[in-house]
C-alpha cells in the first residue's frame, strides 16, 4: 500500500514507522527542512520537503496514486485543508489529525460526509480517554477494552498482600474467570507459563469479561482503592480532556498549570476541578496541592522531562498511583527505572490509530502497552490456516503469540485447552511487540 | 471628558425628554376619558395632557431634525437622557395632582409622581378612595409607564435607531447583556414592550375574573405587573379580603420579576440558560424565605389556618422581593423574625431585567459566589478562579462591576438612612424608609408603618426619598455618573473663566 504522511513531528514519525515496520511504501511531507533531515535517518521512507495543505503541492507529488493519506501536524486547520484536498484528489482513504474537538468532532457526521475525511484522529484524546479508563478500575494501570467493549484486557502492579506472590501461577485460586496472559518484569515482557512466580512490582498483562474485570483485578493485585482524588500536572490538551472525563465520574480533580492564561482556561472549562496556578515540578508544592493525599497523579504535561520528574516526586511525596504521558521512544525505559507505575504514550496512541486502517478487514482492533506488549482481536475467516485447529494446537502457525480470549456471538470465554476455534469467532491475539506482524494471514480467507 | 454643559441639551436628551413627556401626555388624556365619564377631572387632565403632548412634541421636532440625535454619543449624554427624562416626567407628572387639588404642594405632588413612575408605590395621599377615578387612574399609569422602563416604551414605538438610542436603552435597562435579543435595539424594545402589554392584559382578566371589577382590575394589573404597589383602595388589596384575588396578585407580582428577556427567549427556544439560573434562584430564594416566615408566623402570631398561612407568608416575602409593596395584612404586628427576613428580602430584589428593585437576584448570587472564592482564596492561594452561572463565564470585569454596585448600594442606602434621621425620623423609621425608597417597596417600618404613611415625613425626608427613588429605579451609577459628568464640567468652566 502506498502511504502519505503529512507532518514529521513525534505522531507523523511513530505513524511513518509503522507502516514501514508493516512492509508499506511510505512518503512522508513536512515544511520543515530540518525534521526531513532527521526522519531520512530514522526510516525507512520517502521525505518530500513541502507543504502538504496545498493542492498545487500534492498534485506535483501524484497524491491521486496513494491508498492512504494521513495528515498529522500540530495545526488542526493543515490538517483538514490537507485531508480535504486529497480526498479532493482522489486518495482511497483520508486521515486527519484534529486536536481541537470543537473545531471538528470524532463523531461528526460532517467530517465525513461533507469534508470527505474518512477518520479524524486525535491522540491526545485518546490518550485521554486511555487513562480516564485505567483510573476507573481499581487496582488497573492501564485497560484496554475489545469485542465492542465485552471483553478487557488489563494491565496490573502486584502488590505485597497479592494471593499470587510467591507461588507458581499453575496453583493459584481461580474465584473469577481471568486469565493472566502475559507478565512484565524489570522491563521485560514475556508470555506467562504455569511455573511463572509472580513478585511484588510484576506487571501482569489480564484478559477477563467486562463484568468479572473488576473482581478480577481487585483479587490479583490485592489491595486496591478507588479513585477518589486526582491530581492532574499540566494543563495541556491531554490535561483538560482527562479531567472532564474524570469530572464526569465524580472524582474529585486538581489541576497544576503553571501558565496564567492557561490556567484561567482550564477554571473556566472545567466547573468542578480546582486550578492551580503553580510550577509544582518540586515536592513542596505537590504537597501544597494535595498530591500526597491523592489516589492518582497523572503528569501530561507538554515535556517528557519534566512530567517523568514529576511523577517521581508525586510518588516520593505519596500519592498511591503514579502516571506520565511520555511522548518520546527513548524516555520510556526511565519509566520503570524511576518507580512510574505505568506511562502513557500520545506517539504510541496515533500509531495504534492508523494501523486500524491498514490492517485488512479481519483485524479489528489493535492496541499497544506501553510494558512492550501488543494486543490484536482477529477474526477468524472461512478457509483460513487457524479455522479448525484447537485452543493449544496453534503454536506452529502463531509463534510467540498466544490466544488471550475467544469472542463468540453469544458472549466472551478464557480460551480452554482443547476448545475449537471455528469461523466467525474473534480471537484476542497477544504477544511482546514486534511478535503479532506475521499473524495476520493466519486468520485471512482464502480467496 | 466634559467639557461643558452641552450634553445636557444634546439631540439624545431632547429626543428621549420629549418622547417621555409626550408619551405621559398621552396617558394623561386616556385619564380625562375616564374623568369625563366620571364626572370628575377631565377638564384638569384634558389641559395637562395637551401641555405635555405638545412640549414633548416641540422637543422630539428639535431632536429628530437634528440628525446626531441617535448617533454614537458619549457615555455621559446617554446617562443624562436617561436621568433627565426621569426627573422631567415625574415633574410633568406631579402637575394633574396640583390641578385636581390632590395636593397643594409642589413636593408632595413630585414625591408622587416619582414613587408612580419608579414604581415604589409609597404614596401621600391620606384617603385613596376619596380621588377622582381620573386621578386613581394616572398614579396607576405613572406606573405602568415607569415599570418595565419608560425609555423602553418611547424606543418601541419612536421613528428613530441608533448607537445613542442604544446607549441610552442600557443606561435604563437593569438587564443582562445576554438580553440583547435582536440586532436592532429598537426591536429589542418592542418584543420587550409587548411582552409587558401581553402579561398586564393577563392580570387584568384574572383580576376581572376574581372578582374586581372592570376599572379596579385594569389598576391593579397595571401596577402588580409593572410591580409598583398602587392601589385604588385604602387598605390596599387587604380592601378585597378574597383569597383568589390574592393569588392572582401572588401569581403576577413573581412574573412581573422575571426578566422580560427570558420569557421572549424561553418562547422562541433561544438559549436562555443564564436568564433561566437567575428566575430559579429567584423562585428558591422566594419559597425558602416565605417557607422561613411562614414557620415563624405560625408558632408565634395570631394567624390560623393552614391555607391562610401559606399564602400570607408567600404574599408578603413576594411583594417585597418583587418590590412591589402591596399589603394584605398590616405585617407590622408579625414576630421580628419574620419582619426581619421581610425587611432584609427587599434589598434582595427579583430578576435582571425585570421591572423590580433592589440588588438583583443575580447581583446576590454572584455575590454569594464571590465570597465563597474570597474563602478559598485564603485557604488555597494559587486557586484560580472564575465566576460562573453554570456553563456560563464571566469576565473579570463583572467581578468589579458587582462588588462595585454593592459598594455603592450599602453607601448610597447608608447615606439615605442618616438623611432620613436628619429630616426628624427615629432610626427604625429612617432605616426603614430609606430601604424602602432605594429598594422601590413604598413600605415602612417604625412610624411610617407596615401600610406606608409617608405623610409623616418632613420636606427634606420627602425630598430624600425623591433622589432615592430615582437612584435605585436607575440602579445609582446612571445617575452618579451624571452628577460626576455635571461636576466634571462645572470645574472645567471655573478653571476656563481662571484662565
Amino acid at each position: 500500500m502506498k502511504a502519505l504522511v503529512i507532518g514529521a513531528g513525534e505522531v507523523g514519525m511513530n505513524v511513518a514507522r509503522t507502516l514501514s515496520t508493516d512492509g508499506h511504501n511510505v512518503t512522508v511531507v513536512d515544511r520543515n527542512p530540518d525534521r526531513c533531515d532527521h526522519i531520512r535517518d530514522q526510516i525507512d521512507a520517502l521525505v518530500v520537503e513541502g507543504n502538504g495543505a496545498s493542492p498545487r503541492f500534492l498534485r506535483q507529488i501524484e497524491a491521486a496514486k496513494f491508498d492512504l493519506l494521513a495528515s498529522v501536524t500540530a495545526v488542526d486547520e493543515t490538517n483538514v485543508i490537507a485531508a480535504l484536498a486529497g480526498h479532493q484528489l482522489g486518495v482511497k482513504t483520508t486521515v486527519a489529525r484534529v486536536r481541537d474537538p470543537e473545531f471538528l468532532d470524532r463523531e461528526d457526521a460532517f467530517a465525513r460526509g461533507v469534508l470527505g475525511i474518512d477518520f479524524v484522529i486525535d491522540p491526545d484524546r485518546a490518550a485521554a480517554n486511555d487513562i480516564a479508563a485505567a483510573l476507573r478500575l481499581p487496582g488497573a494501570v492501564s485497560v484496554e477494552y475489545f469485542g465492542d467493549g465485552d471483553l478487557a484486557l488489563a494491565e496490573l502492579i502486584v502488590t505485597d498482600s497479592s494471593p499470587l506472590v510467591g507461588k507458581p501461577l499453575a496453583i493459584r485460586e481461580r474465584p473469577h474467570p481471568a486469565f493472566i496472559v502475559g507478565i512484565t518484569r524489570n522491563g521485560e515482557a514475556a508470555l506467562t507459563r504455569p511455573d511463572t512466580i509472580p513478585e511484588p512490582g510484576d506487571h501482569l498483562l489480564v484478559s477477563s469479561p467486562r463484568e468479572n474485570i473488576q473482581q478480577a483485578v481487585a483479587h490479583l493485585a490485592g489491595t486496591v482503592r478507588e479513585v477518589r482524588r486526582c491530581v492532574i500536572f499540566g494543563g495541556g490538551k491531554i490535561g483538560i480532556a482527562l479531567a472532564r472525563l474524570l469530572e464526569e465520574s465524580k472524582v474529585k480533580v486538581t489541576v497544576l498549570e503553571r501558565e496564567p492564561k492557561r490556567a484561567r482556561v482550564l477554571a473556566e472549562k472545567l466547573p468542578r476541578s480546582t486550578v492551580l496556578l503553580d510550577e509544582g515540578v518540586e515536592e513542596a508544592s505537590l504537597i501544597a496541592a494535595g498530591v500526597n493525599e491523592a489516589d492518582a497523579f497523572v503528569a501530561c504535561a507538554g515535556d517528557d522531562r519534566v512530567n517523568l520528574l514529576a511523577a517521581m516526586n508525586g510518588k516520593r511525596v505519596g500519592a498511591d498511583l503514579c502516571m506520565a504521558t511520555v511522548s518520546r521512544e527513548e524516555f520510556t525505559p526511565l519509566v520503570n527505572a524511576l518507580g512510574l507505575d505505568v506511562a502513557f504514550s500520545p506517539r504510541l496512541i496515533a500509531a495504534e490509530a492508523i494501523m486500524r486502517f491498514v490492517h485488512t478487514r479481519s483485524v479489528k482492533a489493535v492496541h499497544l502497552f506501553q510494558t512492550g506488549f501488543e494486543a490484536m482481536e482477529l477474526e477468524v475467516r472461512k478457509g483460513s490456516a487457524v479455522e479448525g485447529l484447537a485452543i493449544g494446537e496453534t503454536h506452529g502457525i502463531l509463534k510467540h503469540c498466544r490466544v488471550g480470549a475467544v469472542l463468540h456471538e453469544d458472549g466472551v470465554s478464557i480460551p480452554q485447552h482443547g476448545t475449537p476455534i471455528s469461523a466467525g469467532d474473534r480471537l484476542l491475539m497477544l504477544g511482546p511487540a514486534g511478535t503479532l506482524s506475521e499473524v495476520e494471514p493466519a486468520f485471512a480467507g482464502k480467496s | 471628558m466634559t467639557r461643558d454643559f452641552s450634553f445636557l441639551v444634546a439631540p439624545l436628551v431632547r429626543l428621549t425628554v420629549g418622547g417621555t413627556v409626550a408619551a405621559s401626555g398621552l396617558g394623561m388624556l386616556v385619564c380625562a376619558g375616564v374623568g369625563f365619564e366620571d364626572g370628575d377631572a377631565g377638564v384638569e387632565f384634558t389641559v395637562c395632557g395637551l401641555a405635555a403632548v405638545a412640549l414633548g412634541f416641540l422637543l422630539l421636532s428639535q431632536a429628530i431634525g437634528s440628525r446626531s440625535a441617535a448617533s454614537t454619543v458619549r457615555p455621559a449624554t446617554g446617562f443624562a437622557a436617561v436621568t433627565l427624562s426621569w426627573m422631567l416626567v415625574s415633574a410633568v407628572g406631579a402637575v394633574p395632582f396640583l390641578l385636581t387639588g390632590t395636593f397643594g404642594s409642589g413636593l408632595d405632588a413630585y414625591f408622587e409622581a416619582v414613587s408612580g413612575f419608579t414604581t415604589t408605590g409609597a404614596t401621600l395621599i391620606p384617603d385613596i378612595e376619596a380621588q377622582p377615578d381620573a386621578v386613581l387612574l394616572w398614579r396607576s399609569l405613572t406606573q405602568w409607564l415607569g415599570g418595565v422602563g419608560i425609555i423602553v416604551l418611547v424606543v418601541a414605538i419612536a421613528p428613530v435607531s441608533g448607537p445613542g438610542i442604544q446607549r441610552a436603552f442600557y443606561a435604563e435597562s437593569t438587564g443582562l447583556p445576554s438580553d440583547r435579543l435582536t440586532p436592532r435595539i429598537i426591536d429589542t424594545a418592542k418584543i420587550i414592550a409587548t411582552i409587558y402589554l401581553s402579561l398586564s392584559a393577563l392580570a387584568a382578566v384574572a383580576y376581572f375574573v376574581a372578582g374586581m371589577n372592570v376599572f379596579d382590575a385594569i389598576n391593579h394589573a397595571m401596577t402588580t405587573v409593572a410591580t409598583g404597589g398602587f392601589s385604588t383602595k385604602d387598605l390596599s388589596l387587604g380592601y378585597f379580603d378574597s383569597t383568589s384575588i390574592e393569588a392572582v396578585a401572588v401569581v403576577f407580582m413573581f412574573l412581573g420579576g422575571i426578566n422580560f428577556a427570558f420569557y421572549w427567549k424561553a418562547i422562541r427556544h433561544k438559549d436562555a440558560r443564564l436568564q433561566y439560573r437567575e428566575v430559579r434562584a429567584y423562585a428558591i430564594i422566594l419559597l425558602g424565605l416565605s417557607a422561613a416566615v411562614g414557620a415563624s408566623v405560625a408558632l408565634h402570631d395570631d394567624i390560623s389556618g393552614v391555607g391562610r398561612i401559606v399564602l400570607e407568608s408567600l404574599f408578603s416575602v413576594v411583594t417585597v422581593l418583587s418590590s412591589t409593596g402591596f399589603t394584605t395584612e398590616d405585617f407590622d404586628d408579625w414576630n421580628s423574625f419574620a419582619k426581619t427576613l421581610i425587611f432584609l428580602a427587599t434589598f434582595v430584589g427579583a430578576c435582571a431585567g425585570s421591572t423590580s428593585g433592589g440588588i438583583k437576584v443575580f447581583r446576590v448570587v454572584l455575590l454569594t459566589k464571590i465570597f465563597g472564592q474570597e474563602i478559598t482564596r485564603q485557604l488555597k492561594p494559587a486557586t484560580v478562579q472564575v465566576l460562573r452561572a453554570g456553563p456560563h463565564v464571566f469576565r473579570d470585569s463583572v467581578r468589579q462591576a458587582v462588588l462595585g454596585f454593592f459598594l455603592a448600594y450599602v453607601l448610597v442606602y447608608t447615606l439615605g438612612t442618616v438623611v432620613m434621621a436628619a429630616s426628624g425620623l427615629d432610626f427604625l423609621s429612617a432605616a426603614g424608609a430609606s430601604a424602602s425608597t432605594l429598594n422601590l417597596i413604598g413600605l415602612g417600618l417604625g412610624e411610617i408603618g407596615a401600610t406606608g404613611d409617608y405623610e409623616a415625613m418632613s420636606a427634606l425626608g420627602k425630598s430624600a426619598s425623591c433622589v432615592l427613588m430615582i437612584a435605585g429605579r436607575l440602579e445609582i451609577f446612571t445617575v452618579v455618573a451624571l452628577l460626576a459628568a455635571v461636576v466634571d464640567a462645572f470645574r472645567n468652566a471655573m478653571s476656563h473663566r481662571v484662565a
